[in-house]
C-alpha cells in the first residue's frame, strides 16, 4: 500500500498525496485551534467563576444600579452565613498625573472592610489587607443615607498604572469624571495593587480603587454634600461562610433569602452563572465544529479528488488485478485502506499544526490573542473526536474512488 | 465442475458483439463451436482484428459472450456472475499478457505471491511457493527486484510464475513473446512449453508469429471472427 513506481510519476503521486494530507490538516488544525483556545477561555473563565472569593451576585441594570447600596449591603450581612457584602461601582474616569494629561482608568469604588472577604485564590496578595482607604466602613462620608461626613480623598493605584504613568505612594493624583482638569479632585496616592492576567490587555490594567461614597459623588451617582439622594453600585458580592459555601442547597437558601430583599433585582449564585457559563461554551464549541465543518468538506472533497485520480493513474494495475481475478473487495480495501491512511496522516498534521498555531500564538501573538492562546486546553476527547470523525468521513470519499475502480471495463484497462 | 471424459475447455454458438455508433453493434466473434481437450497446447493464430484476443477474454472468462455458451470441463461457467467469474479465474486461469502486466509497485516475489494472497493462502506457503516459481523461471536471487529494475525477458518470466501461483489447470498466453527480442522469446517459449508439460497443464496460446504458433501441436486460425482452421499435428 501507498508504495507507487517511479521517476516523475512517483514524484506526482507523491505530490498528490502530500497536498491531500495537507487539505486533511489545514482541516484539522481549524477546529483544534478554535476549540482548543475557545474551551481554554471559557475553562479559564469558568475558573474564575469557581475561584472567586464571594458566590452570590446582586445585580441591575438601569441607570443608578443597585440603589441604596450601602443599606441593602447591611440588609443582606444580616442574613445567615453571610461574612461580607461586597457593593462595588465600576466607572470610567480620568486621572491627572502630575506634569501629564488625562488618562483614562477604571475606577472600583468599595467599602474596604467588605472587599476584602470577596476576594479570591487567584488575587490573594494582590492587594494591600486591610486596604489603607480611611475609614474601613465607608461610614465617614456617608452616614446615616447622607453624604455629610468628611470624604477620605484615599486611593489605590493599579501597579501597571503607577509604572506607567510614573505614579509614587504618597503623592497626590487629580481624579475627576471627565477629561477635564477643572472636575478633578485631589487624592492621596495610599498604596498600590496588583492586577490578575486579562483579556482586556494593559488598558484594562489601569484602575484605581477608592472608597464606595467618593466615587459615588465624585461621578455623579450621588449628590453630596448633604444630599439625601440614594447611593447605588453594580454589583453587591455576597461572601459566604464555611461549608455554605460549597453546598448547592445551603446557597439556594441564602440567595432565595437575599432575593426577598431585592425582589426587582437580579441575584444569581456563582454555580448557576458557572453552569451557564459551561452551556454557553458547549453552544460555542458546536458552533466552532459547525464552522469548521466547511474546512473539513473541502479537505475531504479534495482527499476524494486525490484518491478518484489516482484510481485513473492506477487504471492498468487495477486492471490487471481484476483480470487476475482479485475480489472488488480486495481493490476497495486497497483504496479505503490508502484513504485512511491519509486521513490519519493528515489528521495527525492537523492535531501537530494546530498545537503548534496555538504555541506560536502563545508566543508571539500580541494582546488578547496571546493570552488566549495560553489559555488554550487541549482535550484528547474533543479532539479525538474530531480526529476520529474525519478518519470515518474518509470511509466516503474513499468509496467515491472505490466506486470509480470497480466500474473500470477490464479488458479496456489492458489494452 | 469437473465432468469425466469432457473437453477442458469448450465454446458452443459463442458470438461477441460490442455496442458502438453501429445500431445493430460490431460482432468480434460470430457463431464459435470450438473445444480443447484437457493438457493440450493449441495456438490461436490470425491478423490483427481477427478476434483472437476477444477469443482468449471469453475463454479465461475476463468478458462474457453475446451470444452461446462457454464451458469449463462440462460446465457453463460464461454466464456466471462477475464475482463468481473473479473467482474462477483466480482459481482456474494462468494469464500471461504480451506487455506483462506485472504490477509496478510490487516486486518480483509480491507480484507472484498476489494471486495466492487473495486466494488466502499462508504466508509461509505462499512465500516458499512463490520462490520455488522464481526459481523455477530462471530468477533466483530477484525476488526482491521491482518490475523497472528487471529485463524484458525477466519480466515475462515474473509474469509466468505469477499465472502458475494458484496452480490453474489453463494457461492463457497473449502474444507472450511480443515485446522480447528472440533469445528471450525463445527461452519464454521453452519455458511455457516445459511447465504446461510439467503440470499437465491447458496452454493456449495466442499469436501472430508463425514461428511461435509452430510450437504448438494444435493450430487454430481465425479470420472476420470465425475459425477459418483447426489443424492438429500427427
Amino acid at each position: 500500500m501507498m508504495r507507487f513506481g517511479f521517476g516523475s510519476r512517483l514524484r506526482h503521486l507523491r505530490l498528490q498525496q502530500i497536498l491531500a494530507i495537507a487539505a486533511v490538516g489545514t482541516a484539522v488544525a481549524l477546529p483544534v485551534v478554535l476549540v482548543s483556545v475557545g474551551g481554554g477561555v471559557s475553562a479559564h473563565e469558568l475558573g474564575s467563576l469557581e475561584n472567586a472569593g464571594y458566590q452570590i451576585v446582586v445585580s441591575a441594570a438601569g441607570e443608578h444600579g443597585i440603589t441604596q447600596a450601602h443599606n441593602l449591603t447591611r440588609s443582606i450581612l444580616r442574613v445567615g452565613s453571610v461574612v461580607a457584602a461586597s457593593p462595588v461601582l465600576s466607572v470610567a474616569v480620568d486621572v491627572f498625573p502630575s506634569g501629564s494629561g488625562a488618562t483614562p482608568v477604571l475606577a472600583e469604588g468599595v467599602i474596604p472592610d467588605e472587599f476584602t472577604p470577596t476576594l479570591g485564590p487567584a488575587e490573594d496578595g494582590l492587594f494591600p489587607s486591610p486596604l489603607p482607604l480611611g475609614d474601613p466602613t465607608d461610614a465617614v462620608h456617608f452616614a446615616n443615607g447622607t453624604y455629610t461626613g468628611p470624604s477620605v480623598q484615599d486611593v489605590l493605584v493599579s501597579s501597571p498604572l503607577a509604572q506607567a504613568d510614573g505614579i509614587q505612594v504618597g503623592a497626590e493624583l487629580e481624579i475627576g469624571p471627565t477629561a477635564e482638569r477643572g472636575g478633578a479632585v485631589a487624592y492621596n496616592v495610599t498604596g498600590t495593587f496588583g492586577v490578575p492576567p486579562t483579556t482586556l490587555g494593559p488598558t484594562g490594567a489601569f484602575a484605581i480603587i477608592l472608597p464606595l461614597s467618593n466615587l459615588q459623588v465624585m461621578s455623579g451617582f450621588a449628590s453630596g454634600p448633604n444630599t439625601t439622594a440614594p447611593d447605588a453600585a453594580d454589583t453587591i458580592e455576597v461572601a459566604v461562610a464555611g461549608s455554605a459555601s460549597t453546598d448547592p442547597a445551603a446557597l439556594d437558601q441564602i440567595q432565595n433569602a437575599i432575593q426577598a430583599l431585592v425582589p426587582y433585582y437580579s441575584v444569581s449564585a456563582l454555580d448557576q452563572e458557572a453552569a451557564q457559563l459551561q452551556s454557553a461554551s458547549g453552544v460555542l464549541t458546536g458552533f466552532y465544529l459547525a464552522l469548521s465543518s466547511v474546512g473539513l468538506t473541502v479537505g475531504l472533497l479534495f482527499l476524494a479528488l486525490v484518491l478518484v485520480r489516482r484510481v485513473e493513474s492506477d487504471r492498468r494495475s487495477i486492471g490487471i488485478q481484476r483480470a487476475l481475478g482479485l475480489p472488488g473487495r480486495w481493490i476497495a480495501r486497497s483504496i479505503v485502506g490508502d484513504g485512511l491512511l491519509l486521513a490519519s496522516l493528515g489528521s495527525l498534521v492537523g492535531v501537530v499544526g494546530g498545537y503548534a498555531i496555538v504555541a506560536g500564538l502563545a508566543t508571539w501573538g500580541s494582546g488578547d490573542v496571546r493570552l488566549a492562546a495560553r489559555w488554550a486546553q487541549f482535550d484528547p476527547v474533543t479532539i479525538g473526536a474530531i480526529v476520529l470523525g474525519v478518519v470515518l468521513l474518509s470511509l466516503l470519499a474513499s468509496g467515491v474512488a472505490t466506486r470509480s475502480a470497480l466500474r473500470i471495463e477490464m479488458t479496456e484497462a489492458l489494452r | 465442475m469437473n465432468g469425466a471424459g469432457a473437453p477442458a475447455l469448450e465454446l458452443v454458438g459463442v458470438g461477441r458483439t460490442y455496442r458502438s455508433g453501429e445500431p445493430e453493434g460490431v460482432p468480434a466473434l460470430r457463431g464459435i463451436d470450438w473445444a480443447i481437450a484437457p493438457g493440450e497446447f493449441v495456438s490461436v493464430e490470425g491478423p490483427s482484428g481477427c478476434g483472437k484476443t476477444t477469443l482468449l477474454n471469453l475463454i479465461g472468462l475476463l468478458d462474457a459472450p453475446t451470444s452461446g455458451e462457454v464451458r469449463w470441463n462440462g460446465t457453463s461457467v460464461g454466464d456466471r456472475s462477475d464475482r463468481e467469474r473473479a473467482r474462477l479465474r483466480l482459481e482456474g486461469v494462468g494469464f500471461i499478457f504480451q506487455r506483462f502486466y506485472l504490477l509496478p509497485t510490487l516486486t518480483a516475489q509480491e507480484n507472484v505471491e498476489l494471486p495466492m494472497r487473495a486466494l488466502r493462502v499462508p504466508r509461509a506457503e505462499r512465500t516458499r511457493r512463490a520462490s520455488d516459481l522464481l526459481q523455477e523461471v530462471g530468477l533466483r536471487g530477484k525476488e526482491r527486484a521491482f518490475p523497472h529494475q528487471l529485463s524484458g525477458g525477466e519480466e515475462q518470466r515474473v509474469a509466468v510464475a505469477r499465472a502458475l501461483a494458484n496452480r490453474p489447470g489453463l494457461l492463457l498466453a497473449d502474444e507472450p513473446t511480443g515485446e522480447l527480442d528472440s533469445t528471450n522469446a525463445a527461452a519464454i517459449l521453452a519455458l511455457l512449453e516445459r511447465v504446461r508439460a510439467d503440470r499437465s497443464a491447458t496452454l493456449v496460446l495466442v499469436t501472430h508469429n508463425p514461428e511461435v504458433a509452430a510450437r504448438a501441436r494444435r493450430h487454430v486460425t481465425m479470420r472476420d471472427g470465425r475459425i477459418a482452421a483447426d489443424r492438429r499435428e500427427a
